[in-house]
């Protein structure tokens, strides 16, 4: 551990920890490697393919250009924390029953992208879905899949809130 | 012909229903297991030093003093033993280069690794990387394949005559006809260097299974028998010492189908220090160290009869092979394939081509989703239309003339591959329909508000997949694919072990080889568990490549569980006390008249109450491995017509896809919705070659790209929402009539996109002929016109 390590207090997933991080240390190494929350997945390192995509504060962020020691005080949720949430768990069915993922590795980052399409925009039509997604890189899908189980997401909430 | 009923209603969860993935729940709970997520006690990281130049000597290598015992080179390598990577094609002429894990005196490309470091961290081990100082005296530089193969150019291998792997030859009969052919037309084409981009990069860890006595190799690889020969090979150690595993593996679409570097260092290094070791690629050194697909140059010439019937075909092609051999594709398959393969679909009789594996300063190729194919398509593809044009037809029509027909199936075309099935001009009739060719004709005509400009592009292609064995034999290479096995066991309580030397990077194969075996013992999917991708519990295999997986292993899987299926049914009639011939299995059970006993009552008996067994009973016992290869060595060839409409904007030169239409037919499907998912994410990797991909390199070698902001992958908006439509055709040859299916999705698309893009500038009179056609190819074919003008 460097000499340079900081102290920070920040919650992860609902559970409140405490850890003397290195300063150049990037928030999805430290959930992976110290919290063991390898569900944060690294595709690039440089904030463009949003595999590691997380939730700080509910908003999403990309871990790997999110440093940890700037997270003290805030709040984390990646996508083992989104076993109980509802939106997340419709999205599963969803992706599962559209083929949304194949290979899984981008999966975990287009979920957190996808919970807040879902949530932010209820009014979105498939190139309003695409718009909002585009930030989120997927290799093995052609994003059919991923587009489908946002929209089927999106019209069951509009149908029941209907 | 068309839609052709198979085994498999479609109902169910057998051969051809539309199940939902046993892997997905893992993966949506962020709770997969990939190489990065793994940690073993005490485990290092290791960073490579790579070379930052593409062609030099290393006239030193300085190591810190306080980092000595944490870097390790050549040097140290050699001296345990280690061997450099040899990956030999037995085809005449065929040069041999030697790649040593870590550069020997010598650097050959940008990203060859030189040193590795290990420490506590990835941070730390990239800190003593950083501190290496190595001198590297440079060399003049082979950056472009046409330069290096011209007299007087800079040989990447010193003790070769020149900077040619291989030279290949095929047909030759065509004088005569060039001299007399009504039409012909010539093109100089090309494809753009890439990166292979799975979201997740290589991995390894490394460790010394002390209790077993094996070196254990955890690494993101689509074949890890095949890496565990070479490890043997290069490590000169037993193959018996080394167990290779694969775990959950983000993408591979080859980049995972080769023995790396990384990996032998990784293996040598957590021997030499008796500690786990881990490397996980990042996207820099992906980019930068692995852009290895799909350079293609051509010269091609098209000859013809007035009608657009093709009389023969001329061409001179050089791949782009990079510095060194990959073990075990070898660094000549994919030149030495568009030889074979450049005739695509069509039925003519005069050919010759001429190909060149060419040496370079550049990473060695490996093969890529379609390996030759998407260059072989994106040349003859834009012939036919070159075709069309000079005898004023549209292209679709041309595309009918030449194809072979429905009735003349099984075809030997003129490189004699044996084309099992199908209806090839049907996929194009379907495809003008269902792309709405009129409609889009009347909109070219009327012309657009914005300016833009219309075109419509077709591509057909067939593909060889689930290669046999004499087509590798021929290649001579590493690694020949003979029968594949699967292991089937029922388990005590009645349900499903397979096991298949295959491994599953995104296919489903959790899923789908459950279908398969549910068809033919009717045992619960739920129930049935594959293993795969670990060379300590499954059967040999050359892995998952070259669309084999489901024809191979899936024929494997439909074998071994019809032996179960008869040992269960002979002991289910002994239970039943009812002979042997009147005894049916069915829906899980083995039936006789109205008395049934299900597999977990037979399971039971067999491990639990052998006492009630027969006699004579199969001492082999509920458990079998099968072998499997298909009626025929040749492969299986699925094939498609894609078609897209496109919109061009002459004056920033972007390029727009309004519909896209994919007519393909993969025989039967197993699971149609993992089938759609393999077209649609083939696709988005051809659109990705047609518009956006491409490592560009200067004069001295130096890759221009590092990042996903100047090396662009397709993302949402880049990619159509595909129509699929499916043909039935079922190969003639295999179990349940599957084909091939994997790749596909990617080698049509530039084609496609090339001739729709086109097709829009026809009246401006210009053509692109070269991939990825970005804005600036486009506007400097324009800007070139006007010029000459």
């Amino acid at each position: 551990m460097s000499a340079h390590a900081k102290t920070i207090s920040l919650t992860v997933n609902g559970t409140r920890v405490e850890a003397s991080v290195p300063p150049r240390q990037h928030l999805g190494d430290f959930l992976r490697e110290r919290e063991l929350l390898t569900g944060t997945h690294l595709g690039c390192e440089h904030g463009v393919c949003g595999a590691c995509t997380i939730l700080i504060d509910g908003e999403p962020a990309r871990s790997c250009i999110t440093f940890a020691v700037a997270c003290d005080g805030r709040s984390v949720t990646t996508v083992e924390g989104l076993d109980d949430d509802p939106v997340a768990a419709e999205l599963r069915e969803a992706f599962s029953t559209e083929h949304g993922l194949q290979c899984g590795f981008c999966t975990p980052g287009m979920l957190v992208a996808a919970r807040d399409v879902v949530l932010r925009r209820p009014d979105a039509d498939n190139p309003a879905i695409r718009t909002a997604m585009s930030g989120n890189l997927c290799r093995c899908t052609g994003y059919v899949g991923i587009v489908n189980a946002i929209r089927r997401v999106i019209d069951a909430r509009n149908t029941n809130a209907g | 012909m068309g839609e052709v009923s198979t085994a498999g209603s479609g109902a169910g969860s057998g051969v051809g229903a539309r199940v939902r993935r046993k892997e997905d729940d893992r993966l949506l709970r962020g709770r997969g297991r990939f190489v990065g997520d793994i940690a073993l006690v005490g485990m290092k990281e290791l960073a490579f030093v790579r070379s930052p130049v593409a062609h030099a000597t290393i006239t030193g290598i300085e190591i810190p003093e306080e980092h000595r015992g944490a870097v390790f080179t050549w040097a140290d390598l050699a001296a345990g033993g280690v061997k450099p990577i040899r990956a030999v094609s037995g085809l005449p002429g065929f040069k041999v280069s030697e790649q040593p894990a870590l550069a020997d005196g010598k650097v050959r490309f940008v990203g060859e690794p030189v040193a590795v470091c290990v420490a506590a961290t990835r941070a730390e081990a990239e800190d003593i990387a950083a501190s290496v100082f190595v001198d590297y005296a440079e060399l003049p530089v082979n950056s472009d394949m046409l330069e290096a193969v011209t007299p007087g150019a800079p040989k990447v291998h010193d003790h070769w005559p020149d900077n040619v792997f291989l030279e290949t030859n095929v047909g030759g009969n065509i004088a005569e006809i060039a001299a007399t052919a009504p039409v012909k037309v010539s093109r100089t084409i090309r494809t753009a260097r890439q990166c292979m981009v799975p979201l997740e990069g290589k991995g390894v860890v490394a460790h010394w299974d002390r209790h077993v006595e094996q070196l254990v190799l955890t690494t993101s690889t689509q074949m890890p028998h095949i890496v565990r020969a070479g490890l043997s090979e290069c490590l000169d150690l037993d193959q018996g010492l080394i167990r290779v595993v694969a775990p959950d593996v983000g993408g591979g679409f080859g980049w995972k189908g080769l023995l790396q570097p990384e990996e032998i260092v990784a293996a040598w290094i957590a021997m030499r220090l008796d500690r786990p070791v881990r490397w996980t690629e990042d996207r820099r050194e992906h980019l930068v160290a692995a852009a290895n697909a799909r350079e293609h140059h051509y010269e091609i010439t098209a000859y013809a009869d007035a009608r657009g019937r093709l009389l023969g075909i001329e061409a001179d092609a050089w791949v782009d092979a990079g510095a060194y051999s990959v073990y075990p594709f070898s660094a000549c398959l994919e030149a030495a394939q568009v030889g074979s393969i450049l005739p695509g679909p069509y039925d003519f009789a005069h050919y010759r081509c001429r190909t060149f594996s060419v040496c370079t300063n550049k990473p060695p190729i490996v093969p890529y989703r379609g390996v030759a194919r998407t260059g072989v398509c994106f040349a003859m593809e834009q012939m036919i239309d070159a075709v069309a044009d000079a005898v004023g037809r549209e292209p679709w029509q041309v595309r009918l003339e030449n194809l072979v027909p429905p009735e003349k199936m099984p075809f030997d075309n003129v490189t004699r591959k044996h084309f099992d099935s199908g209806d090839y001009p049907e996929s194009v009739r379907r495809a003008v329909a269902a792309i709405e060719l009129e409609g889009w004709r009347a909109r070219q005509k009327a012309g657009e508000p914005d300016g833009r400009l219309i075109g419509v592009g077709f591509a057909t292609y067939c593909e060889q997949s689930a290669h046999g064995t004499a087509v590798y034999h021929g290649w001579g290479i590493p690694m020949v694919p003979g029968h594949e096995q699967a292991q089937a066991r029922i388990t005590p309580d009645g349900g499903l072990e397979l096991r298949v030397g295959v491994q599953s990077h995104g296919q489903s194969m959790e899923t789908t080889f459950a279908q398969v075996a549910h068809e033919v013992l009717g045992i619960p999917l739920e129930k049935i568990k594959l293993v795969h991708g670990d060379t300590g519990l499954t059967p040999y295999s050359t892995g998952t490549w070259g669309s084999r997986s489901m024809v191979m292993a899936g024929g494997a899987v439909a074998t071994a569980c019809r032996t179960l299926a008869e040992r269960l049914r002979k002991i289910g009639a002994h239970l039943m006390q009812a002979g042997p011939d009147g005894a049916v299995l069915e829906g899980g059970s083995v039936k006789a008249g109205a008395a049934a006993v299900t597999i977990r009552e037979i399971a039971h008996t067999w491990y639990r109450a052998p006492q009630l067994l027969p006699a004579d009973v199969d001492r082999g016992g509920l458990e079998v491995t099968a072998g499997y290869k298909p009626g025929s060595d040749h492969g299986t060839f699925s094939y498609a017509t894609h078609a897209v409409a496109v919109a061009v904007d002459p004056e920033i030169g972007q390029v727009e896809i309004l519909d896209y239409v994919v007519v393909e037919d993969a025989g039967t499907m197993v699971n149609p919705m993992v089938v759609d998912g393999q077209i649609y994410g083939g696709v988005a990797q051809g659109v990705g070659t047609a518009l956006y991909e491409r490592m560009p390199y200067d004069a001295e070698g130096q890759p221009l790209a590092s990042t996903f902001a100047d090396y662009l992958i397709p993302g949402f908006t880049e990619v159509p929402h595909v129509r699929i439509i499916h043909m039935l055709t079922p190969s003639p040859y295999t179990e349940f009539g599957v084909k091939g299916i994997g790749e596909g999705g990617a080698i049509a698309p530039p084609a496609a996109i090339c001739n729709a893009i086109n097709d829009a500038l026809k009246p401006l009179g210009v053509i692109v002929t070269n991939a990825p056609m970005t804005p600036e190819v486009i506007l400097s074919a324009i800007a070139g016109k006007r010029g000459a003008a």
